[in-house]
């Protein structure tokens, strides 16, 4: 029986949304102009962007992988945790691409590109990061409501309106205060979900012990299990492909992108990627750690409990049924609570950045002359009820197949490959242009959207197996790489100067 | 202390839990502080 106690954990969790709420409407008062929406008008400080960031890139879903990512790998699960720390640290260090980006004053990168490229690169740019990040965040909302029902017991047929319920709220805050609503409840969010984080994992520790979880990595797989190179569904072209895939998710996945350009200056900026980095470790290592405790603690037994959906894929959903039972009444209301947090945060981030590019730089660019503040303020609110609806109907209707990471991984890459290439040739190479950049983009969505349709389809499926989505994303990042070069120096010189 | 064979694991989940703990109250504290100058400031915008 799972320990979830109305009374005592129903009313924390309860308490901790009421505040929230309160919070995220308290502030809606301070929204005046579009740039207060999207970019909280550029008054973020540090420790709120610590907060804010290390909130939005925790949800239930990132648990969610992590933990997969513990139970199929163990420790070495962790290594896209490790590589995006350094990537992190490496280049808030050294200001590489997000020193110009915060510089140029743009409030979004396609914004940036038009300025180098031209205005119809901004589009296209555009379009593929909605298509990418819609894509990509489509299945949050599943996984969270699906972890509650595993991890609190709440009957399955309360799934949908779970889910809803929970995007309501969120969509609330969000579409009244834009990015100052988030900005404020991702804070709050940071220290319960910091809380609940903690608190779970020293009691693994304590209870099941180091002894026991590197028992249950070395016999589930071996050295494999301690070591990316060397373990099976890894490899030097998982290490490759995700060293690859942190470095431009760091430099360009749209929420991280917004917490740089909230920042209040340049400098700013850096230091909240410098410090944010190691969370990128916690990230990782902790449901990672969570995962593999329920390797070593869950008899076989203990799954026939899940529904059968849910037994296909008992890698996914082992860690919220291992923490069904182990965190104890009182302390599952702040796991549940946490986890909310965690979601809700998430949730709310990824609709508002990616109403930003809508309407920044998909719409308003067609605009001549432009929406008043307050039109251009309506304009974004409604962008974002929009994308809620996408993702409840979404959620319901796409069925998740293979691993949750690879799924997240691929259609991220749809346009992290092509817009990191565009940004790098953007601030340090003198003869990318535009015919360069248009290649880029078709060749850096192409790539992962053929694999993820090969992948689908009954008679293509073998054969998208036998590629792998490591080899899939490096082919992404290969080419994509190389038509810049070579649309860039396809391009004449004299058209260029015009 | 006993890594049981796996030191590196064993030193990078102790940096966990010790780093994530210690950064969780540093930013609270903090971050409250942000937040109010960063309303405070947002409403001297507002101020004609």
């Amino acid at each position: 029986m799972p320990h979830f106690d109305w009374l005592v954990d129903g009313s924390i969790v309860g308490v901790y949304l009421l505040l929230t709420m309160i919070a995220g409407l308290a502030v809606r008062k301070y929204v005046g102009k579009v740039e207060d929406f999207l970019v909280a008008g550029r008054e973020m400080n540090v420790y709120l962007g610590i907060a804010s960031l290390a909130a939005t890139e925790f949800g239930i879903i990132t648990c969610m992988y992590t933990a997969q990512g513990g139970y199929q790998s163990g420790f070495a699960g962790a290594t896209p945790g490790i590589l995006q720390a350094i990537a992190m640290l490496v280049i808030g260090w050294t200001g590489f691409c997000i020193r110009p980006l915060r510089d140029s004053g743009a409030m979004t990168i396609p914004e940036l590109y038009q300025r180098r490229f031209g205005s119809n690169i901004r589009r296209a740019a555009g379009v593929v990061i909605v298509l990418g990040g819609l894509l990509n965040m489509g299945v949050f909302l599943r996984i969270g409501g699906e972890f509650l029902v595993v991890a609190t017991g709440f009957d399955a047929k309360y799934l949908v309106a779970t889910m809803a319920a929970l995007l309501l709220l969120v969509a609330v805050y969000t579409v009244l205060g834009g990015m100052l609503s988030v900005l404020v409840t991702d804070f709050l969010q940071f220290v319960v979900m910091s809380a609940g984080l903690i608190v779970v994992t020293i009691l693994v520790l304590y209870h099941v012990g180091w002894e026991k979880l590197v028992d249950a990595v070395a016999l589930n797989h071996g050295e494999g299990g301690f070591n990316p190179f060397v373990n099976k569904s890894q490899g030097w072209q998982f290490v490759a492909f995700q060293a690859l895939h942190n470095t431009a998710a760091t430099l360009t996945w749209q929420t991280v992108t917004a917490r740089l350009l909230a920042a209040k200056d340049t400098k700013t900026g850096q230091r909240i990627f410098t410090q944010t980095s190691f969370f990128f470790v916690c990230r990782w290592m902790i449901p990672g750690i969570w995962g593999i405790a329920a390797l070593a603690t869950l008899a076989p037994a203990a799954y026939l409990t899940l529904s059968p959906e849910m037994q296909a894929a008992p890698s996914l959903y082992a860690m919220p049924l291992f923490l069904s039972t182990f965190v104890p009444i009182g302390l599952m209301g702040l796991l549940v609570a946490a986890m909310l947090a965690a979601d809700m945060s998430t949730d709310s981030s990824y609709m508002l950045t990616w109403a930003s590019v809508i309407y920044n730089d998909i719409i308003a660019p067609f605009k001549r002359p432009g929406w008043t503040e307050k039109k251009g303020l309506l304009l974004n609110r409604a962008i974002v009820a929009c994308i809620g609806v996408f993702l409840l109907f979404y959620g319901l209707l796409y069925p998740l197949k293979g691993n949750l990471w690879d799924y997240l991984a691929q259609t991220g890459t749809i346009y992290l490959a092509s817009m990191s290439v565009l940004l790098v040739a953007c601030c340090y190479w003198k003869r990318a242009n535009s015919w360069g950049a248009t290649a880029a983009i078709a060749v850096g969505a192409f790539v992962p959207l053929t694999y993820l349709v090969l992948r689908d389809v009954t008679a293509t499926h073998e054969f998208a197996v036998a590629i792998g989505p490591n080899n899939a994303g490096l082919i992404a990042y290969g080419a994509t790489a190389l038509a810049m070069v070579v649309g860039s120096l396809l391009k004449p010189q004299q058209a260029e100067a015009r | 202390m006993d890594f049981h064979g796996h030191p590196f694991w064993w030193l990078l989940t102790a940096a966990v839990v010790v780093w994530y703990s210690t950064i969780t109250i540093y930013v609270s504290i903090r971050g409250m502080h942000d937040i109010r100058g960063m309303l405070q400031r947002l409403k001297d915008k507002q101020t004609p």
